[in-house]
């Protein structure tokens, strides 16, 4: 075994039947959202049953990959093993273009702690973190969103 | 619902000491409680007919262990412990929080099923650092937390207070004066953990800082120990050796915050509103019928932001309340008189609970609010699970 693959990952998400084909598509660099095909609302995290109305009828679409920064804090002390060496870390709220308060977790990158505005127009890219990982990340948006 | 109105009574509180790291058992810290709240109401094991408490370890904190007596202690194993189990009626054991519990036994013993019920609350801190997230992946809600660091309780919320502090313009010394003057009434509490131990302000603007915009002096302190409050009847407590405090009425939440996040500032207004609204309807009472608030603090935010879901004071001015000194001792409303969960120690809204009966039945020593007729305690965030309750001082017979 080489060094390299010893290393300590951050934690990895594991996807379930609800929520592989998000993480199938963010492997694929695509920002997949759950949305509800009988009243249309966006979902996010996805679940067995639209928490608007109820319906078991889900299915993922893929979004604009534009939000906006809902908030965040910046961590100081590593939260796994994994995050040692990427401190400060921010980690983010972010709200996704297509509905209010459909918020996403995540974290800036390509940003200073100190350029953060609430609201700030912030864009999707793709972390491949292992060959069947990658998780999404925002920068922010390289023209306005 | 009013027919509750002050028909069950807090008639006796009884603490272990409040500790890191004891060399005894939760087990007999939580039987040690229970039987200092019997004492205090003059009544032995021989009358209690009811146990209930939220068993649960926090979800996150080193070893997450389970075992009886030792990580847990279960109204079962201890209504065997104090060998009262032949005669308990009823014991509950929620899933949410303790003041949920605390909620049941109020309905137990006013439709009758149980004459006195102690609700307690034990609570074990494991060895091990609280942001230790080990496993390797992450499943269920924490594949979406976990992955990006957001796996611990204070990251979350320090993620409500930065957007607080960014619409309302704050910033961390807005809140030095609360912290400092919490730190203040834990020291003038006998049950307080850190009594003995007063804060500067800059002791908390230089704090360790786990989630800027969250400091550790913003997080509860997590104890070794059990409190317990015992209930009855209102009629019977007149004729115990304490004066009564008076449960006029609770309510509690079932908003939740959208699932991909922990929490949301938004999500928390509307839910303490909700929590507010259902008091009022309960007790026929509003923001303004109170001499002091107990208000959570598992995190120190929480605070403002329950003033402000309770109607004290609008949106946004919360921390301008804490600020100014009005929730101070002596202020326009005395905040956690006994220190709540930031000093007196971690007992998920049982130092809220307790410190509303110290404070209407006049137990409250160098920390008393002179002649205080109504307390109110909010437990937990606002969100599902939370609970208020309104606490009154005995004027009737």
């Amino acid at each position: 075994m080489t060094v390299e693959s010893e290393a300590v990952l951050r934690p990895l998400p594991l996807g379930d039947e609800v929520s592989e084909a998000f993480w199938d598509a963010a492997k694929a660099g695509r920002l997949d959202i759950q949305r509800c095909r009988a009243c249309r609302r966006w979902n996010h995290a996805p679940s067995l049953a639209c928490p608007t109305c109820g319906s078991e009828d889900l299915g993922y679409e893929t979004v604009s990959g534009k939000g906006s920064l809902f908030t965040w804090c910046v961590l100081k002390e590593a939260p796994a093993p994994g995050f040692r060496d990427m401190l400060p870390l921010i980690v983010a709220i972010v709200e996704l273009a297509e509905q209010p308060h459909l918020l996403l977790s995540t974290n800036i990158v390509g940003a200073r702690e100190e350029e953060l505005r609430l609201g700030m127009p912030l864009e999707v890219t793709f972390e491949r973190v292992t060959e069947d990982c990658a998780l999404p990340q925002f920068r922010p948006a390289r023209e306005a969103a | 619902m009013r027919a509750f109105r002050d028909r069950i009574a807090v008639a006796g509180i009884g603490y272990s000491p409040l500790t890191r790291r004891p060399e005894r058992s939760l087990a007999s810290l939580a039987a040690e409680a229970v039987d200092a709240a019997l004492a205090d109401a003059g009544l032995d094991r021989r009358a209690l007919d009811g146990l209930a408490t939220s068993p649960s370890m926090p979800r996150y904190g080193g070893a997450k262990g389970t075992v009886e007596g030792i990580d847990v202690v279960t109204p079962w194993a201890l209504g065997e412990r104090l060998g009262i189990h032949t005669h308990t009626r009823w014991t509950g054991s929620t899933n949410g929080m303790v003041t949920q519990a605390f909620m049941e036994a109020a309905m137990a013993i006013a439709s009758g099923v149980c004459s006195h019920v102690v609700v307690y609350r034990a609570l074990h801190v494991p060895p091990g650092s609280y942001i230790n997230y080990e496993n390797r992946y992450s499943v269920g809600p924490e594949q979406w937390l976990a992955p990006f660091g957001f796996s611990g309780p204070p990251s979350w919320a320090a993620s409500v207070v930065k957007r607080y502090f960014e619409m309302f313009g704050y910033s961390r010394a807005d809140l030095a004066r609360y912290i400092v003057d919490n730190r203040a009434n834990t020291c003038r509490n006998p049950n307080g953990f850190w009594r003995g131990k007063p804060l500067a302000a800059d002791d908390y603007l230089n704090a360790r800082m786990i989630a800027d915009p969250m400091s550790i002096l913003d997080c509860d302190i997590p104890v070794d120990g059990c409190a317990a409050l015992l209930l009855t009847s209102t009629e019977r407590a007149r004729d115990l050796k304490r004066k009564p405090a008076l449960l006029t009425g609770f309510s509690a939440g079932t908003h939740s915050p959208p699932t991909g996040v922990p929490m949301t500032l938004d999500d928390i207004w509307i839910g303490c509103e909700q929590v507010a609204a259902r008091l009022w309807e309960a007790t026929g009472l509003g923001p303004s019928d109170f001499d002091t608030a107990q208000l959570y603090d598992g995190f120190a935010p929480f605070v403002y932001l329950w003033l402000e879901g309770l109607g004290i004071v609008p949106r946004g001015e919360g921390l301008a309340f804490l600020r100014d000194g009005h929730g101070s001792l002596g202020g326009k409303l005395p905040v956690n008189t006994g220190g709540g969960a930031l000093g007196e120690g971690r007992l998920h809204g049982m130092t809220q609970l307790a410190e509303a009966v110290i404070q209407v039945t006049d137990r409250g020593g160098e920390r008393q609010v002179p002649g205080a007729r109504r307390a109110i305690a909010t437990i937990s965030n606002g969100l599902t699970k939370a609970t208020a309750f309104a606490i009154s001082r005995d004027e009737g017979q």
